[in-house]
């Protein structure tokens, strides 16, 4: 049972309390001072406990997008030395900046995270998060080398060049996506290979999973299994960590949790060059309060589905939104529509119109083609299009599926 | 926690100088108190011992309430205040003046020798009137007189005010030594260096709030600290870029 941070990653809860109370004052404080949205919103609001963050203003990812690039920065640029950016509310970009205290501090969330799931000095990590954004990879980089640990960035794009970086270095950890894992777990079942060769301690996965899945690639390469979670608008990874007992641990000293309406909603309590309050992360979850065998004292998440129209396919996230635009580009403009995410690929429904093969008459699997070649090129995201008889029938189609 | 301050207000007359500041002191640490001249700093050690009446908020010294306790009680909760300019009894011997700090300690006589092995140079000067002491000895000896109540928690205000650099680090070197001698140190302090030198933690304090608090170390490379109180000023100064 390691620990990075045991200190603050088992704060009772009385001091806890205290330090997040504390936190949160001097946010607001910083908050109303220095960023002009929270200072029009904040008004005169005062906290004197932890309870009334409920007066507070939200966050949401529109105001984040609206305010895009620097709105929400709380210093001015001179003290930012790195920028990432990520996806908004209809497919519009939005940026994270940091300080170098952000950076400290996101390394040793990290760390936290990554001792938890037992690496040491002596082991060396592959991250191979494939089309995560650069910034997930970037924090467990900044995370192993506070625990001295060795880290190969390499993202094979065969599965020859996987098993050849496993064989060479012989990494003890694989941070790396949930399809990467199993595309690695079933290749290996295919080659009749012996997993436990690759002599792999753990998978982290960048998201969390279902249990099967997590069974499969645990089987599959006999390995343990860690999921991360991030709010990547926030921070990723580093907002919260799985224990060996298997709970999703909020690392609390950082970060305050909410439960609204079945919304996850966090606010950063030590973030300085983006400090979010109470930023309604779209993404449903339980929170409970529980004792741990592990001693950590953050509370227990449970994440569940995007509350938004947030679609992921193969490791790409994209919006409904980026998919109409792209529509609207193809000669299926117009045309109702609808999607389902697929494992390896976005189904798209459209349905037929008179108009939609007036003009020029091209077969039905030449404008499918058009359109898939399209949503690749625009979106990144391999897509299969079924044109469906009537725009009635769009909802039944997806039922059947 | 020794001390677990909430919300706490205070002021003078109408003027609010401590604006609802929450903060806390773990047995054994140093924690600093930074910020600007009338940002409100001694107030609120003043409101933390009773010399300046809270308006509202909670003060737990050891897990007991304190608030509302009047100033002369807070020795008896083993918290005791060196204040700013050191307001030692002038026309008094250093003996006297260190009698004075143990008055209600039975064993006083004994607790000077301590205060005496401690500070060698007062031994030599026991006898002499403190207001023709050095700033240096007369800071020491506001030091001696508050550890002549053998106090868990020490509150001190600007110690190195007015003190030769070399003085200010002989201060400076006495308050880690006291942390050793299991003495928990609040200090409040302008010489920002000097204090994230030996703090642990700190918080840095602005019209009357906490804006920020954090680990010495990382607050010593923070830009709002480095640029406020360490005297570092930018070439080409920026707004915060905002929309509109």
């Amino acid at each position: 049972m390691q620990m990075f941070d045991r200190k603050n990653e088992t704060l009772p809860p009385a001091e806890l309390e205290q330090l997040q109370l504390e936190r949160l004052q001097a946010m607001v404080a910083r908050l109303r001072r220095n960023v002009r949205r929270y200072r029009e919103r904040l008004a005169d609001v005062r906290i004197e406990t932890l309870a009334e963050v409920k007066n507070l203003p939200f966050t949401t990812p529109e105001d984040m997008v609206d305010s895009f690039p620097y709105g929400m920065f709380a210093f001015p640029l001179r003290e930012i030395i790195r920028l990432y950016s990520a996806l908004g509310p209809g497919g519009r970009p939005l940026v994270v900046g940091h300080t170098r205290n952000d950076l400290v501090q996101w390394g040793r969330l990290a760390a936290r995270q990554l001792a938890a799931a037992g690496v040491t000095a002596n082991d060396v990590l592959q991250v191979s998060l494939g089309r995560v954004p650069e910034s997930c990879g970037a924090g467990y980089l900044l995370g192993a080398e506070l625990l001295e640990a060795s880290i190969i960035a390499e993202d094979p794009i065969h599965m020859d060049h996987q098993f050849e970086v496993l064989k060479n270095y012989r990494p003890t950890f694989l941070i790396t996506t949930p399809s990467h894992a199993l595309e690695l777990a079933r290749t290996v079942e295919k080659r009749r290979m012996d997993a436990q060769s690759l002599q792999l301690r753990a998978i982290i996965l960048s998201r969390p999973v279902p249990r099967e899945t997590r069974e499969q690639i645990a089987s599959g390469l006999f390995s343990s299994v860690r999921c991360n979670f991030g709010v990547p608008e926030m921070l990723d990874p580093g907002i919260a960590l799985e224990c060996s007992a298997g709970r999703m641990h909020v690392q609390e000293d950082h970060f305050l949790p909410e439960i609204c309406d079945d919304e996850l909603v966090v606010t950063s309590l030590a973030r300085e060059a983006v400090p979010l309050l109470r930023f309604r992360t779209r993404i449903s979850a339980r929170l409970e309060r529980m004792k741990c065998a592990c001693g950590r004292t953050g509370a227990v998440l449970t994440p569940g589905a995007r509350l938004d129209q947030r679609y992921l396919v193969n490791e790409t996230e994209f919006y409904e939104t980026q998919v109409a635009e792209v529509l609207r580009q193809t000669r299926a403009a117009g045309n109702a529509f609808q999607l389902e995410a697929g494992e390896r690929r976005l189904i798209v429904l459209i349905a037929m119109s008179e108009e939609l093969f007036a003009s020029t008459l091209p077969s039905p699997v030449e404008a499918k083609r058009e359109i898939e070649s399209e949503i690749l090129g625009r979106l990144g995201v391999e897509s299969e299009v079924q044109f469906v008889q009537r725009e009635r029938r769009l909802s039944a189609a997806l039922g059947e599926s | 926690m020794l001390l677990q301050v909430r919300n706490l207000r205070c002021g003078y007359g109408s003027l609010e100088a401590v604006r609802g500041v929450s903060l806390h002191v773990r047995a054994g640490e140093i924690v600093g108190l930074l910020g600007a001249n009338g940002a409100g700093k001694s107030s609120l050690l003043k409101g933390l011992v009773g010399l300046l009446p809270p308006w509202s908020g909670t003060v737990r010294i050891a897990q007991r309430e304190t608030i509302g306790c009047p100033a002369w009680r807070s020795v008896s909760n083993s918290t005791v205040l060196v204040p700013e300019g050191r307001m030692l009894f002038a026309e008094m011997t250093v003996k006297e003046n260190l009698l004075i700090g143990g008055y209600h300690n039975p064993d006083r006589v004994m607790q000077m020798d301590i205060v005496f092995d401690r500070f060698p140079r007062l031994r030599e000067r026991s006898g002499q009137m403190a207001g023709t002491l050095s700033g240096g000895e007369q800071q020491m000896l506001a030091i001696g007189r508050a550890l002549m109540a053998r106090p868990r928690l020490l509150l001190l205000d600007e110690p190195s005010m007015g003190l030769a650099p070399l003085m200010v680090k002989e201060v400076f070197a006495e308050i880690v030594r006291m942390r050793e001698a299991g003495v928990t140190v609040l200090l409040v302090e302008q010489n920002v260096t000097a204090t994230l030198g030996i703090a642990d933690r700190a918080y840095v304090m602005e019209t009357g709030e906490i804006v920020l608090e954090g680990s010495a170390a990382d607050l010593s490379h923070h830009p709002l600290v480095k640029r406020a109180y360490l005297g570092q000023r930018d070439e080409s100064p920026a707004p915060v870029p905002s929309t509109p």
